[in-house]
């Protein structure tokens, strides 16, 4: 079969079939469509201002670092005029985050951008490492999202940043709507799929430039720009809603590529339905993006059956209930006073009294979640091992980048 | 506390013994058939008290009829509510019930025609109008469906008018190619005719007979389509866009909740057309959507039912009133065109013509 050429210039060979559509595109033409959509979801939505100086959450892995070099590439191509730096969190797990820290370190010295990190030991005294010794393997990823979250805002505070811009891409926010569906949390749902998230009452604004770029095409830019990334997956704990909704949406892809970007324009449309979803945003303390903050953020395992066990119990309380009618008032009564309808209870927003950082609650979920921690400290010191299972995995993006490319 | 049961007899009478259990009661036959069609009598209170509904003159009701498990349990549990309504002195004014089979051999050709069927329904339920239509009639009760496919299919779809109905929706179908775009577009057609064929009865409303796990599946499946705002009446009971009203009185039922019902009844098992199983050894990427969601409701519903019906629960408390729309309609599943703010190019396919929805450009010819 004669190689086929690009369907945008016509001369050159086309190299890659896009994930998102099927178009045989030669490399040059690919980058530039690439950064042409993400330009163009950044001035359709207006995420940035001149002048702006931006935080590009930075964990080493193929997000961030794409992100990275296309928001630098733009910057300069079309004159945002923005302050670019990137932003680095130190969980404290080794053999994960030390060898990807090496990698934003090299990221920053080829983008030529300033590096900030910041470890939960100094901010939290306590790294995940010692988490997972105090607290074992389940549940873990509840304190690596609560405290990542916080870690990234005050990152951006050190710096006197307003702004921090994350390596979400098409199939998380995908993710995050099934999970969300799955999970019966609307209002999560919501949040997840806007391209900007941060109350009105935080001063940090968080955005997506990646929310509709497919994992996969990241993957190909990332291939055909040489960038120098880090892959592997977080070492700790098992999924549940996520993995769920990860499997589904990997299925439909196979059936329909559009799938991941119809799922996300779903999940627009339902988000403008969710009843007061535009109004009082719930307070943010936990990552939008469930459990974990991280890409591969995974939720606790056992979360399905844990649900599944509330909802069987509500429904035999349900069956138990009888119900009460009041009999019809007769005249002259005293009217028995009406019981108030159930409001929806509306989350205000204050200060945490130990950490200053925003919270619905009087102490924050990451001071509840340390205090917890330190009231059993200390404790003897478990060496942690990887599986050779987890080694395996930093393997699957480089088959899955294969499978997408076209075959010379 | 109630604990499990001491003896064999049934926790509700306790004159009988139990024969089935269900969601942790043993039950007897009489019992179990009670317990599972109060679910439904209960959704039906709208009909049958004529809430919000004008109280003298008729007042129709639509019940779409497939031949399947669901719709043909649903409709002996209605008609026998309508037979008690009618029994009685003084009962409410009720409803009339109207059946509509779509024939199933008109929308896939390995359904068998299942002519008996027809008229041993009318037989056993003579309170109920029965019509049978085939899928192409829709050219006949939605003017202007010609046109409008002709436009949707594109410059490669020529529609020859002289043609029988049946053979220009033939070619019309031939011109998709992907699974999921057919099933898509059967679903609008036929959606399109069961409304269309309502309005001409002049209907108060449209029940539809899925099931809990079917509502979950579709759920999934509209949100994997792109057809996000369309589950405010996919699987909402409340006023349609096409303004009848769309309830769901089954939706508290699981599938092998409304199999054992329908065990229970030798004349309603011979009417109905079993599901054909779907095997596992077809590929996923050749399965629809619709059919790949079926699959992961009914694996992961075994382990977790309530997981799966709260996907539902969940979709039901989206609000239809704060829809963003200009008011357009698409022309061919003909519900109001959702812009959500900041609708990015990203969402615009190649052969715009501002007619149709989002999901409905998706499914077009040459797209999928």
């Amino acid at each position: 079969m004669a190689p086929s050429l690009c369907i945008k210039c016509q001369k050159e060979r086309a190299v890659i079939i896009r994930p998102k559509n099927r178009h045989k595109l030669c490399r040059e033409c690919f980058l530039s469509v690439f950064e042409t959509e993400v330009h163009e979801t950044i001035t359709q939505n207006s995420l940035f201002q001149p002048g702006e100086r931006i935080a590009i959450g930075a964990s080493g892995g193929k997000d961030s670092t794409v992100l990275a070099s296309v928001l630098k590439t733009l910057n300069e191509r079309y004159n945002y005029e923005l302050d670019l730096c990137l932003l680095s969190i130190d969980e404290g797990i080794r053999g994960y985050r030390d060898d990807s820290l090496e990698t934003v370190k090299r990221n920053a010295v080829q983008y030529s951008m300033p590096l900030v990190i910041v470890g939960y030991g100094e901010l939290y005294g306590w790294t995940m490492d010692q988490v997972v010794e105090q607290i074992g393997k389940k549940g873990n990823c509840t304190y690596c999202g609560v405290f990542r979250r916080q870690a990234l805002d005050r990152g951006a505070e050190r710096l006197g940043i307003k702004h921090v811009v994350t390596g979400h891409n098409a199939d998380d926010v995908a993710e995050t709507v099934m999970m969300n569906l799955l999970r019966g949390d609307l209002s999560r749902l919501s949040r997840g799929t806007s391209i900007v998230t941060g109350s009105a009452a935080s001063d940090i604004k968080r955005s997506k430039p990646l929310k509709y770029a497919y994992e996969k095409e990241i993957v190909l830019y990332a291939h055909h720009k040489q960038l120098d990334y880090f892959s592997t997956e977080c070492i700790y704990s098992p999924e549940a809603f996520r993995g769920s909704a990860r499997t589904l949406i990997k299925d439909l892809e196979k059936i329909r590529p559009s799938s991941i970007l119809d799922i996300v324009r779903s999940g627009e449309e339902m988000a403008v339905l969710v009843p007061m979803a535009n109004g009082g945003q719930p307070a943010e303390e936990e990552s939008a993006v469930g459990g974990c903050g991280s890409q591969n953020g995974r939720t606790r395992g056992g979360e399905m059956a844990e649900m599944e066990k509330t909802l069987a119990q509500n429904e035999v309380a349900a069956v138990l209930e009888t119900e009460i009618k009041i009999p019809s008032q007769q005249n002259g009564a005293v009217p028995i006073p009406k019981r108030q309808t159930k409001q929806p209870k509306k989350q205000v927003l204050g200060k945490c009294e130990r950490c200053g950082y925003i919270s619905s609650q009087k102490i924050c979920h990451a001071c509840t979640l340390l205090e917890g921690l330190n009231k059993n400290r200390p404790k003897a010191a478990i060496e942690l091992e990887l599986d050779a299972e987890e080694e395996e995995s930093s393997t699957t993006l480089r088959r899955q980048m294969e499978e997408v490319q076209l075959a010379g | 506390m109630p604990g499990k049961p001491l003896s064999n007899t049934c926790v509700d009478c306790r004159n009988a013994d139990y024969v089935l259990t269900i969601r942790g009661r043993s039950l007897c036959r009489e019992c179990y058939i009670q317990f599972v069609g109060y679910k439904v009598f209960k959704r039906m209170e709208k009909y049958r008290l004529r809430r919000d509904l004008p109280i003298n003159g008729p007042c129709s009701v639509l019940l779409p009829l497939s031949y399947g498990l669901s719709s043909s349990v649903l409709l002996h549990m209605v008609h026998a509510q309508v037979q008690r309504l009618l029994s009685k002195p003084h009962a409410p004014p009720g409803f009339e019930l109207q059946v509509l089979i779509v024939e199933p051999s008109s929308i896939s050709s390995s359904s068998p025609p299942h002519n008996e069927a027809f008229q041993l329904l009318q037989q056993r339920y003579p309170h109920a109008s029965f019509t049978k239509l085939p899928l192409h009639s829709v050219y006949e009760y939605v003017p202007g469906l010609g046109d409008i496919l002709s436009e949707y299919a594109g410059p490669g779809f020529a529609d020859d008018v002289s043609l029988p109905p049946k053979d220009r929706l033939d070619t019309f179908r031939g011109s998709i190619t992907s699974a999921t775009s057919i099933a898509d577009v059967d679903s609008v057609l036929l959606n399109r005719l069961i409304v269309a064929f309502a309005k001409s009865l002049r209907c108060f409303g449209v029940v539809w007979g899925d099931s809990d796990d079917r509502l979950a599946a579709k759920t999934l499946a509209s949100v994997s389509k792109g057809r996000g705002s369309s589950l405010t009446w996919q699987v909402s009971d409340g006023t349609s866009p096409f303004g009848v009203e769309f309830t769901f009185p089954l939706r508290d039922l699981f599938t092998s909740e409304l199999q054992n019902y329908a065990n229970f009844f030798p004349d309603l098992t011979d009417v109905i057309i079993p599901d054909t199983p779907l095997s596992d050894n077809i590929l996923t990427k050749n399965l629809s959507i619709d059919q790949l969601m079926m699959r992961y409701v009914s694996s992961q519903g075994a382990k977790y039912p309530g997981v799966m019906s709260n996907v539902t629960r969940t979709a039901n408390k989206l609000q239809a009133s704060r829809i963003t729309t200009d008011g357009s309609r698409c022309a061919l599943c003909e519900t109001l065109i959702c812009n959500p703010k900041g609708t990015s190019s990203h969402f615009q396919l190649a052969t715009d013509s501002n007619q149709f929805c989002y999901a409905c450009e998706r499914s077009r010819p040459g797209l999928s």
